[in-house]
């Protein structure tokens, strides 16, 4: 397991040193802004690496419109059966060789290097059983730059704690608007999604709707759960993504 | 084992895709297709699977790909219906 995660986790804290070297002579070596900037711009940079994917998925989308009528076509010849309509769809789209539909791989192939960033900044964060700041060195985050992001700040509150593990006024504020941002994004992109896919939803899929609906409800909460025990560091990477992702919507 | 494994799609299915717009390019999808995969392979159903999921990528025009021949299994089905008759 090692040897797979080991090259991500030096991956992941390459860039976020080499973003830090970058800012460093700007906002300073110490500074809570190069990290969490660091942190920021590693979210962005794996965006950036994934733009081809998504110009490719638009260009897609927009060579759909010749296929209409044949959608049309499909959707009444098998109007009882979604099933059978969908199969009949995806033949269409290879037959043109267009496909709107983002695929499975990408978001599997990105969730190791999201573990991995979540391992490194976590690292930052540990402790020993008594306590006291314990950072764990991952990749090229070691040495100085450990003992500086252990100690750097976001709006007051150390990056390497959660709101469970500090008595710290300061960070239990941060910490719960951050989980607030985290738990609003994901609920908005969410509903804009469903809203987005009322139409093709009829009677036959009530039951689909019906575990959107709760889905909806349910992740603000599941993040609220667990977002206490995330260090700021975390949170910080979690709300970009988010953040980005709503942006999108708009 | 199989039965795990396929519980945990099945888990999948139900509460985690919903929460996301349909992404695969497959029918059936990719859960579904590692679904019948694994249940009818075991650890054959496995590697096709992944297998799959690899070819589930940006590149791929995606189409119509049973793990199990659905005429098959349907014949199976009307078989043992009558059987039972």
């Amino acid at each position: 397991m090692d040897a797979i995660l080991n090259p991500l986790y030096s991956f992941v804290s390459g860039v976020i040193v080499l973003i830090h070297k970058a800012l460093t002579p700007i906002f300073g070596f110490d500074s809570g802004v190069t990290w969490t900037l660091s942190i920021v711009g590693l979210v962005v940079l794996i965006r950036i690496i994934l733009i081809p994917l998504f110009v490719k998925q638009i260009k897609s989308q927009r060579a759909l419109t010749a296929l209409q009528p044949h959608m049309k076509a499909i959707q009444n010849k098998y109007k009882d059966d979604r099933q059978k309509q969908s199969e009949e769809m995806m033949k269409l789209y290879k037959e043109h060789k267009t496909n709107p539909l983002a695929s499975c791989f990408p978001i599997l192939a990105q969730a190791p290097i999201f573990f991995a960033l979540f391992t490194v900044l976590n690292g930052i964060a540990a402790k020993t059983d008594a306590g006291v700041s314990a950072p764990i060195a991952r990749g090229f985050l070691k040495g100085e730059y450990l003992d500086s992001a252990a100690q750097a700040t976001f709006f007051g509150a150390k990056i390497s704690q959660s709101f469970l593990g500090s008595t710290d006024t300061t960070v239990k504020i941060v910490t719960v608007i951050l989980i607030f941002i985290m738990s609003a994004t994901t609920f908005t992109t969410q509903r804009q999604l469903m809203v987005k896919g009322m139409p093709k939803m009829d009677s036959s899929n009530n039951m689909m709707l019906q575990q959107q609906k709760i889905m909806l409800y349910l992740f603000p909460v599941i993040f609220a759960v667990s977002g206490v025990n995330f260090p700021v560091g975390v949170k910080i990477c979690w709300s970009t993504t988010n953040l980005r992702t709503a942006g999108q919507q708009f | 084992m199989r039965t795990l494994i396929v519980a945990f799609i099945n888990l999948y299915q139900k509460w985690i895709s919903p929460a996301f717009p349909p992404r695969c390019k497959y029918y059936p999808s990719c859960s579904s297709y590692a679904a019948s995969a694994i249940s009818h392979y075991g650890l054959r159903g496995v590697a096709m699977s992944i297998w799959r999921l690899m070819r589930c990528n940006p590149w791929s025009h995606g189409g119509v790909d049973y793990a199990v021949d659905p005429t098959k299994t349907l014949k199976n089905i009307d078989k043992t219906i009558v059987g039972v008759n």
